[in-house]
C-alpha cells in the first residue's frame, strides 16, 4: 500500500452534522469582535419588539388628550404625539408591518434571484438566455411607480401582501449578480469533478455551488432588509399609500402633516421612529460584517 | 442503470479532429484547430504520457478522453465500445470510468465542503445504484482514503484548505477513485505541489496502475516526471494538435528523431555537477506563433533544419529511417540531446 | 554551463558583496504569537554574481526575497537582523523615500507569476510611463528608449509589446515584460521569484538564457528564488538552500550538487525524477514541509524528515539548531548540520 503520511499534531475536528456546526460556528464568528455582537443584540431587540411587542400593548391605545406634543418624560419615554398616544408604544406596535414585510420582501427577492442566478449560470445557452431577458425586464421595471399604480388595487393592509410585490419586482439584480458569480464559479475544477463523477444538475446547484455564493446571498439578504424598510416607509411618509393601521412610516407621515417641522413641538414623535430606523440599519450593517467568515471556511480559525 | 464492466478498459481513439473558435471580433472570428486528426490507444492497465508545449493540444485531448470535452470528427472507444454511436445520456456512464486529475488540487475541491462530504456524493450515488447499504458509504471511503495513503481519521473531517497541496491530490485521486474508474488522466497533476512531495504523487498513480490495474494518462510538459510514471508506457509528443513522435517512453527520450522533440528534451534543465547536457542541444529557431504557417510541416517556420520540402509538404506518421518510433519528420536524426548522468554520481 | 570563470569566482570572493544580509529574522503576528519565517540568515550575494535560493512552500524564500526590498508586509515585520546594499546601506533603516527610490532604483524585482503583477487594465507602456513618474524620472523618451532595447535585446517586438495589454501576450512575454520593468531603472541588484514557475519548458530555457545575458551584460549581481533545482542548476553559479526559514546550505552549485552535504539537500536532489538513468532510483521525502505553526522551536527544523536523524538520533538535533559552518570540501561551502563533519556522511 502506499505510504502512510505522518498525521500532523493539532486539534482534531470532528465530523459534526451541518446544522449543529452551523449555529456553533456562527456564534464562534460573532464573539470574535465586539462590533458584531452589538449588530446581533440591536437586530435581536428589534426582532423581538417586531415579535412580542405588540402583545405588550391593548389594541386600542390609551390617548393622553391633555397631553399631546410631548417631550421625553418619566410617564412617556419618547414623549407623545398629536392625540397623546405614547410615543414608544406607537413604535413598538408599530415595528411588526415594516419588519415583516422587509423581512418578506428581501426573502423573496433573494430565494427568487439566487435561484434563477444559479440556474442560469450552471446551464448556460437556451435557459441563460431565456432567464436573462425575464431578469432585464425585471430590473427595468419600475418599481416605485409599479407599487404606487397597485395601491389603487390592494389596500396592504397585510404586511405579507407588500412584502410580495416588493420582492417580485426587485430580485433582478440579485440574479445578474449571482450569475455571474457562478459563471465563474463553473470553470473550477470541482465542479467539472462534479459532473464527471455523474452527480446531477440539481445536487451541483445545491450542494456544490450554493455554499460558495451564500455569502453574498446572505449579505445581500441582510442588506435588501433595510433597503425594504426605506421603500416601504418612504412610501407611507409620502402618503401615496393608504393606511389604517400605525406603523414607522405612518408615524413620520402623521408627525410632519401635524406641524412638527413647522412648530419644533413633538420632536420625539418625528425622530423616534428614524432613529429606529437609523438603528435598525447599523445593527444589520454591523452583522453583515460576519457574514462572509460564516460561510467561508477558508476564515475560521480553528 | 447498469454499470459497464468494471475491470480495465482499453482506450482507443482514431483520427480525432477538434477546433474552437478563437476570439476575434465577431465578423472575423479564426479557428484554432486544437487537434488535427490524432490516433492514441492505450491498453488497460497501460501508462501513456502526452508532452508538448502549452496550447499543443494535449490538455484537449485528455479532456476529449475523460468527456468533458467533444470532439468535431473521429472515433472513440472505451472497453471495446464505441461511444460516438451513443446519445450523450448513454456516454456518461463510460466517460465515468475514465477520471480527470487537474492541475490545481484546490481549485479541485469544493472549499466549502469537508473531506467526508466531498466523498460522500459520489460514493452516495454508486449505492444508489448497485443497491448497497448506507455502512458501505463510509467503509468505502475509508478504504479510498487508504489506498491513497491518507490517515481517514485525520482528513474526513478537514476542509481542503487544512490540508497541504500533497494530501490535497491524493483527495483529488480518493475521489476518482470511488467510481472505480477505469483510467486516470493527470492533468500537470504534480506541477502545483512542492518537489519533495511530488514523487509520492507519482509512485502513488504507479501504484494504482500495479493494484487495482487503472490506466494512467499522464499529460505535462515535464518530461522526467512522464518517464517516471511511464517508463514502460508509451510517449506522445504533441505539437499544434498533431503527434509527431510516438513510440516507447524510453526509446523517445534517449533516441529521439523529430527535431521538436529534441528541443523540447533539450530545455530540460541540467544538473550540472551530476548530469553533463546532451552535444546536440536544440532550440527552435522562434517562438512559438498562432500566425505561423500551416501549409506543410507545422514546425517548419521554428525548425533549425527545415527545407522547402518541409514548408511545402506535411510529413505523415510513419517509420522513414527504420525508426522504431513512429515520426512525422522527412529528415529524422538521432541527436544527443538529453543530459546523462556524469560518471560516479 | 557558462558560469563565472575561475577570474570571476576569485575577484568576488575578495570584493565586498553587493548584498549582505546578516542574521536576518522575519516575523509574523498569528493567534498563537509571533513566528518566525526565516530565523537568523546570514547570506551574502557577492557583486556579479548568480545565485539560486532553493527551497518549497513554508521555507520561508519568498519572504526572504520580499526583505530585499524591505518590502514585507503586516502581519510580518523584520524583527533583527540587517540587510546591507552596496551603495544604499541598511535597507531597514532606509527613510522611506530613499527606499522607494530604491526599489526599481538600485533594486529590481521581478514578481512571481508576472502575469499577475502587470495591470490588466493598462498598456505595458503606460505602466512603464507610471513607474518613470513614480521615480520621478525627467527624460521620458530616454525612459522608454531603454525599455526598448531591454525588449529587444530579450527578443520581443518592442512596438508591439509597449502598446500591449497583460493579456495579448504569452507567458513567457509577461515573464520577460517583468524583467524589463525591473532593470530599465537600471538597477544594479536582480531579485527574481519564481521566474519560470507556470512556463514550459522550452519558454523557461528561452526566460533562463535571457536572465544569463542580461546579467552578464550589466555586471548585475542577481538573486532567483525557486523551488526548483534545475532553474538553479542552469543559471546560478551559487546556490542556498532554505527549509523552514533557516538556511541549510550553500556553497557553489556544481560542487552543492555534487556532493551535497546536507541531508535536506541530498533528499531533495534524490526526490527529483530524472530524464536518463535510473527512473526508480528517485526516492521520495517522508512527511511534509512544515508551515509557518509547525516549524520546531527547538533543534534542528528539518529533524523530523530527516533520514540521518532517524539513523543516529543525535540529541544534539533535538536541542539545538545547527550553527551555519564552513565545511573543509571546497571554497565557500557552508552546512547548517550537526552530523556533518563528526563522522563520514552517509550516502
Amino acid at each position: 500500500m502506499a505510504t502512510v503520511l505522518e498525521t500532523p499534531t493539532g486539534t482534531t475536528p470532528t465530523v459534526t452534522p451541518a446544522r449543529q456546526g452551523f449555529w456553533r460556528n456562527l456564534w464562534r464568528v460573532l464573539r470574535r469582535k465586539p462590533t458584531r455582537l452589538a449588530g446581533s443584540l440591536i437586530v435581536a431587540l428589534f426582532v423581538a419588539m417586531g415579535v412580542i411587542g405588540p402583545f405588550l400593548y391593548p389594541a386600542n391605545l390609551p390617548i393622553d388628550a391633555g397631553n399631546a406634543y410631548a417631550g421625553p418624560s418619566g410617564s412617556h419615554l419618547l414623549g407623545t404625539d398629536f392625540q397623546g398616544t405614547d410615543v414608544l408604544a406607537l413604535l413598538v406596535t408599530g415595528s411588526r408591518y415594516v419588519l415583516v414585510a422587509a423581512v418578506i420582501a428581501a426573502a423573496c427577492t433573494v430565494v427568487v434571484g439566487t435561484g434563477i442566478g444559479l440556474y442560469a449560470g450552471y446551464r448556460r445557452g437556451g435557459p441563460d438566455s431565456v432567464l436573462m431577458r425575464i431578469t432585464d425586464f425585471i430590473i427595468t421595471i419600475p418599481g416605485l411607480p409599479l407599487l404606487l399604480v397597485l395601491s389603487t388595487l390592494w389596500k396592504y393592509s397585510n404586511p405579507l401582501t407588500m412584502g410580495l410585490v416588493l420582492g417580485v419586482t426587485g430580485w433582478g439584480s440579485v440574479a445578474r449578480a449571482v450569475r455571474s458569480q457562478t459563471l465563474s464559479l463553473r470553470e473550477r475544477g470541482f465542479i467539472e469533478a462534479a459532473r464527471g463523477l455523474g452527480l446531477s444538475t440539481a445536487h451541483v446547484v445545491r450542494k456544490e455551488l450554493l455554499p460558495n455564493v451564500a455569502p453574498y446571498v446572505a449579505m445581500n439578504l441582510l442588506i435588501s432588509v433595510t433597503v425594504y424598510i426605506y421603500l416601504e416607509v418612504g412610501l407611507f411618509f409620502l402618503g401615496v399609500l393608504p393606511f389604517n393601521e400605525n406603523n414607522w412610516g405612518v408615524m413620520i407621515n402623521q408627525a410632519v402633516q401635524n406641524g412638527v417641522t413647522q412648530t419644533g413641538q413633538g420632536l420625539s414623535y418625528l425622530l423616534s421612529p428614524l432613529v429606529a430606523i437609523l438603528l435598525l440599519t447599523l445593527g444589520i450593517v454591523l452583522l453583515v460584517d460576519a457574514m462572509d467568515e460564516v460561510f467561508n471556511p477558508r476564515l475560521r480559525e480553528d | 442503470m447498469t454499470d459497464p464492466d468494471s475491470s480495465g478498459a482499453a482506450i482507443e481513439a482514431r483520427g480525432i479532429v477538434k477546433s474552437f473558435r478563437a476570439r476575434g471580433d465577431v465578423l472575423a472570428g479564426h479557428t484554432v484547430h486544437a487537434l488535427r486528426g490524432v490516433d492514441f490507444s492505450i491498453p488497460a492497465g497501460g501508462a501513456a504520457s502526452f508532452i508538448g508545449e502549452s496550447g499543443c493540444g494535449k490538455t484537449t485531448l485528455g479532456r476529449i478522453l475523460a468527456g468533458l470535452e467533444s470532439f468535431d470528427s473521429g472515433s472513440l472507444s472505451l472497453g471495446g465500445v464505441p461511444l460516438a454511436e451513443l446519445s450523450p445520456r448513454k456516454r456518461s456512464p463510460h466517460f465515468r470510468r475514465v477520471q480527470m486529475i487537474h492541475q490545481d488540487p484546490y481549485s479541485a475541491l469544493n472549499p466549502t465542503r469537508t473531506v467526508d462530504a466531498i466523498l460522500r456524493d459520489p460514493l452516495a450515488l454508486r449505492a444508489r445504484q448497485t443497491g448497497r447499504p448506507r455502512a458501505w458509504i463510509d467503509a468505502r471511503a475509508r478504504e479510498v482514503l487508504d489506498l491513497v495513503g491518507l490517515d481517514p481519521g485525520y482528513v474526513l473531517p478537514r476542509f481542503p484548505h487544512q490540508l497541504s497541496g500533497g494530501m490535497r491530490q491524493r483527495v483529488v485521486i480518493a475521489r476518482a477513485l470511488t467510481v472505480d474508474p477505469a483510467a486516470l488522466v493527470a492533468d500537470e497533476a504534480v506541477s502545483m505541489i512542492d518537489v519533495s512531495l511530488r514523487l509520492g504523487i507519482l509512485n502513488l498513480l504507479r501504484e494504482l496502475r500495479s493494484t487495482l490495474g487503472v490506466s494512467v494518462l499522464f499529460i505535462t510538459h515535464d518530461v522526467a516526471t512522464a518517464r517516471y510514471i511511464g517508463a514502460d508506457g508509451e510517449l506522445y509528443v504533441i505539437y499544434r494538435g498533431q503527434i509527431i513522435e510516438h513510440g516507447p517512453t524510453e526509446t523517445v527520450v534517449a533516441d529521439p528523431v523529430h527535431p521538436y522533440t529534441q528541443c523540447l528534451l533539450s530545455a530540460i534543465p541540467v544538473l550540472h555537477g551530476i548530469e553533463q547536457p546532451g552535444a546536440d542541444r536544440l532550440t527552435p529557431t522562434e517562438p512559438l506563433d498562432e500566425s505561423q504557417p500551416e501549409d506543410g510541416c507545422l514546425f517548419a517556420a521554428r525548425c533549425p533544419f527545415a527545407t522547402e520540402k518541409c514548408r511545402a509538404e506535411r510529413p505523415e506518421l510513419g517509420h522513414l529511417g527504420d525508426t522504431v518510433q513512429e515520426h512525422a519528420c522527412f529528415y529524422p536524426q538521432r541527436r544527443s540531446v538529453v543530459a546523462t548522468p556524469v560518471a560516479g554520481s | 554551463m557558462v558560469a563565472a570563470t575561475q577570474a570571476t569566482a576569485n575577484a568576488a570572493a575578495t570584493a565586498p558583496p553587493a548584498v549582505a544580509v546578516r542574521d536576518l529574522t522575519i516575523v509574523y503576528k498569528t493567534p498563537a504569537g509571533e513566528l518566525p519565517a526565516v530565523s537568523n540568515v546570514d547570506l551574502y550575494l557577492p557583486a556579479g554574481t548568480i545565485t539560486g535560493l532553493v527551497g518549497e512552500s513554508g521555507s520561508g524564500k519568498s519572504t526572504l526575497a520580499l526583505a530585499l526590498l524591505n518590502a514585507v508586509q503586516k502581519p510580518g515585520r523584520i524583527a533583527t537582523g540587517s540587510i546591507d546594499v552596496e551603495g544604499l546601506g541598511n535597507l531597514v533603516e532606509l527613510p522611506a523615500k530613499r527606499l522607494q527610490e530604491a526599489r526599481g532604483g538600485e533594486i529590481g524585482y521581478v514578481f512571481q507569476a508576472a502575469q499577475n503583477s502587470l495591470n490588466p487594465l493598462k498598456t505595458v507602456g503606460k505602466q512603464l510611463l507610471d513607474l518613470g513618474r513614480s521615480h520621478g524620472v525627467k527624460d521620458r523618451a530616454g525612459l522608454v528608449r531603454s525599455a526598448r532595447q531591454l525588449l529587444a535585446r530579450m527578443g520581443m517586438d518592442a512596438a508591439r509589446v509597449l502598446d500591449s495589454y497583460q493579456h495579448e501576450l504569452s507567458g513567457g512575454m509577461r515573464q520577460r515584460v517583468g524583467i524589463m520593468f525591473a532593470l530599465v531603472l537600471n538597477a544594479h541588484v536582480l531579485v527574481l521569484d519564481e521566474p519560470t514557475t507556470a512556463l514550459d519548458m522550452i519558454s523557461q530555457a528561452n526566460v533562463l538564457s535571457i536572465v544569463r545575458a542580461v546579467h552578464a551584460e550589466r555586471g548585475l549581481t542577481t538573486l532567483v528564488v525557486t523551488h526548483d533545482i534545475g532553474v538553479v542548476a542552469e543559471v546560478a553559479e551559487h546556490i542556498a538552500v532554505m527549509y523552514g526559514g533557516v538556511l541549510v546550505e550553500q556553497g557553489p552549485t556544481e560542487d552543492v550538487l555534487r556532493a551535497p552535504k546536507h541531508p535536506y539537500t541530498r533528499a531533495l536532489i534524490n526526490a527529483i525524477p530524472r530524464v536518463s538513468g535510473d527512473p526508480s532510483v528517485a526516492r521520495p521525502l517522508p512527511g511534509r514541509p512544515p508551515t509557518l505553526e509547525t516549524i520546531p522551536k527547538r533543534g534542528c527544523v528539518f529533524r523530523e524528515r530527516c533520514a540521518v536523524y532517524a539513523e543516529r538520533n543525535l540529541p544534539e538535533c533535538v536541542t539545538e539548531q545547527p550553527p551555519m559552518l564552513p565545511v573543509a570540501d571546497g571554497p565557500g561551502r557552508l552546512v547548517a548540520c550537526h552530523a556533518v563533519g563528526t563522522k563520514e556522511s552517509v550516502r
